[in-house]
């Protein structure tokens, strides 16, 4: 050690102090995005990659694995699993998009309206959303589907909308009671606008962000709640196929050892349900980028 | 003075649970009734069907299945006051023996899966918001992800595709074998699947929770006082952020009761484990409505309990929220 660097301690340091480490800004998921679009599109336009009618049920090809003329196997019915993946995503997928516009629709309203109404009606509307929250999800499902009749996709979207509209509601409802008294919306009202034009132009835009994530979960939750309906044999049919339901042969499936029935649809249930996940995940980090004190 | 407050504060609650309790009853009586469906056939099986129009009548009048709803409500609130809940119309048992016989099945797997999920959600939690964004806590958190996405009836057919079909290691279905009720050890073969998808399907979502409001709690300024005042890590997580998350720890994990639960109803009919979810299940599906409502109640008061046993919690732990929710009609019109 030279004189020079021994003595180099004592006094102003010459040194640049070290920029506090960045966070990594969070990526958009591309590659989540990306397969979700791909599982999306196939949907659309499977039918077009395969000849098979994903419903006949060839009696001389049952539970064959994967390979050859069929690319993930048949089925214990003799169904073609590649046909039947894409005609049924397009159930799931619509299954979820529809009942989250229907429970989103009914969110809106209903948290909006909570959040605007006085104190009393407010404590009424929430009390009764708790209450609501605590009848079994099954028995409503099972009544509402008794309403509708035979199980339909529209059916299970609806009955799914409408049975967990309740969580969101309150977000918005807490968001909506933050925002009624600030300056705009007073003046708004005091000009003389009505309930949904001050939803539309001051509510509306302020929550639109916050529920957008929840949204998203909503997309999954109805999904997963479909295909586990389903799989218990009172959501769809066997006959109406789904991921769902293709799943409800699984316990045929593991009496004769045939993994890809039940593999197959899984898979793409839980890489659907992943994608989704991420996407919302992103969207929700967007807002909170804070630096930590640790 | 403070104790009339806190008084106070705890009648209006219970005031409130009763008066939700009661809607609660109402509610489902009236969806279980108005299902169609034939409640005759739970009861009688493939003899309703044979019956002339005189012997439906009579039947019907006798179960009192005739009168108006709201004369069939009173009466059975009357009932249900004393205690009785009447019979099972599938098992042809009082409906309180036949729920008695399956309860603690549920608790069992329930109880524990509740605490293992109380354990393991604050210990990742804590472990990943330690390691923030390193690659451990970046690991954990794909992982529990990928986990959290898979419904729960799939990671069971899954881990019995693999674990019982496969492998041949550990029984796919029941609580017990039959004759070996009172072993322990069979009966904790037959757990440990349930569990491993009761806690594995819902401990990320809270662990994760957890693990957030950590990182909030980290970005307080008391932790950089702290910081400057020479304390370590490990004094200034355990001993100051820990105790700042408690509260919404503690409501946290009151809300994740009903949760729980729910998810051994799903995990109970995938397994065939004889608890309440198969019951509850099977009662829906062949109208047993004595049975029903007294499982619906059951279910229904626990979620009603824990979600307020989570906001007194918060509240009465957490001066903070108190004074937050106090009403604020600032410049109101």
């Amino acid at each position: 050690m030279t004189d020079q660097d021994r003595f180099a301690v004592v006094g102003i340091l010459n040194e640049e102090p070290a920029p506090p480490p960045r966070r990594r800004p969070s990526r958009a998921p591309v590659l989540s995005a990306l397969l979700l679009a791909l599982i999306v599109l196939g949907c659309c336009f499977g039918g077009l990659m395969t000849a098979k009618d994903p419903a006949y049920m060839d009696l001389a090809n049952t539970n064959l694995p994967p390979g050859g003329e069929f690319p993930f196997g048949t089925d214990t019915m003799g169904r073609d699993i590649f046909s039947m993946i894409w005609s049924g995503g397009r159930v799931s997928l619509f299954i979820g998009f529809a009942s989250t516009l229907v429970s989103t629709l009914i969110a809106v309203a209903f948290g909006s309206l909570s959040g605007m109404a006085p104190g009393w009606l407010d404590a009424l509307l929430m009390r009764l959303t708790e209450i609501l929250l605590s009848v079994p999800n099954l028995l409503i499902v099972v009544f509402l589907q008794s309403l509708l009749g035979t199980p339909s996709p529209a059916g299970i979207a609806l009955v799914i909308g409408v049975t967990s509209w309740t969580s969101m509601a309150k977000v918005i409802r807490t968001e909506v009671r933050q925002l009624r008294n600030s300056d705009y919306v007073v003046a708004a009202r005091c000009m003389g606008g009505g309930f949904f034009h001050i939803l539309r132009l001051h509510l509306a835009p302020n929550f639109v962000s916050s529920i957008m994530f929840m949204v998203v979960m909503n997309i999954r939750g109805a999904i997963v709640a479909e295909s586990t309906l389903s799989f218990m044999g009172i959501g769809l049919p066997l006959d109406t196929i789904s991921w769902g339901s293709m799943l409800s042969l699984s316990e045929k499936a593991l009496m004769t050892q045939s993994w890809w029935v039940l593999l197959i649809p899984g898979l793409f249930l839980v890489a659907t349900l992943l994608c989704m996940t991420n996407l919302g995940n992103a969207l929700r980090k967007r807002v909170n980028q804070r630096h930590s004190n640790l | 003075m403070r104790f009339r407050s806190g008084a106070a504060y705890y009648l209006k609650k219970l005031a409130a649970f009763a008066l939700s309790v009661f809607v609660l009853s109402a509610a489902v009586f009236a969806l279980s009734r108005l299902a169609p469906g034939d409640p005759l056939v739970s009861y009688y099986g493939e003899r309703a069907e044979k019956m002339s129009p005189q012997e439906r009548e009579r039947t019907m009048e006798r179960l009192g299945l005739n009168a108006p709803l709201h004369v069939q409500y009173v009466r059975w609130l009357q009932g249900a006051l004393r205690g009785e809940m009447g019979i099972s119309f599938k098992y042809k048992q009082d409906v309180l023996e036949v729920i008695a016989l399956r309860l603690p099945n549920t608790l069992l797997l329930g109880g524990i899966g509740f605490v293992l999920l109380f354990v393991l959600s604050l210990l990742l939690g804590v472990l990943c918001a330690w390691h923030e964004d390193g690659p451990l806590d970046r690991v954990v958190c794909r992982a529990g992800t990928v986990l959290s996405c898979i419904p729960e009836f799939w990671l069971s057919l899954l881990l019995i595709l693999i674990f019982c079909v496969t492998l041949k290691w550990l029984p796919s279905s029941g609580a017990y074998t039959i004759g070996r009720a009172g072993d322990v050890l069979d009966r904790a073969r037959h757990l440990i699947l349930p569990l491993v998808v009761v806690v594995g399907s819902h401990l990320w979502y809270y662990a994760y929770m957890i693990r957030n409001k950590l990182l909030e709690e980290a970005r307080a300024d008391y932790v950089l006082l702290l910081r400057a005042k020479g304390l370590r890590k490990r004094a200034i997580v355990f001993g100051h952020c820990l105790r700042g998350i408690l509260p919404s720890y503690l409501s946290l994990m009151a809300i994740s009761v009903p949760h729980v639960m729910g998810g051994t109803y799903i995990v109970e009919t995938v397994f065939s484990y004889p608890g309440l979810g198969t019951l509850t299940y099977e009662s829906a599906r062949y109208h047993d409505y004595n049975t029903l409502m007294v499982l619906c109640l059951l279910t229904g008061v626990t979620v009603i309990f824990c979600n307020m046993l989570g906001q007194v919690l918060s509240e009465r732990v957490d001066p903070r929220i108190r004074r937050e929710e106090a009403p604020v009609e600032v410049n109101a019109p």
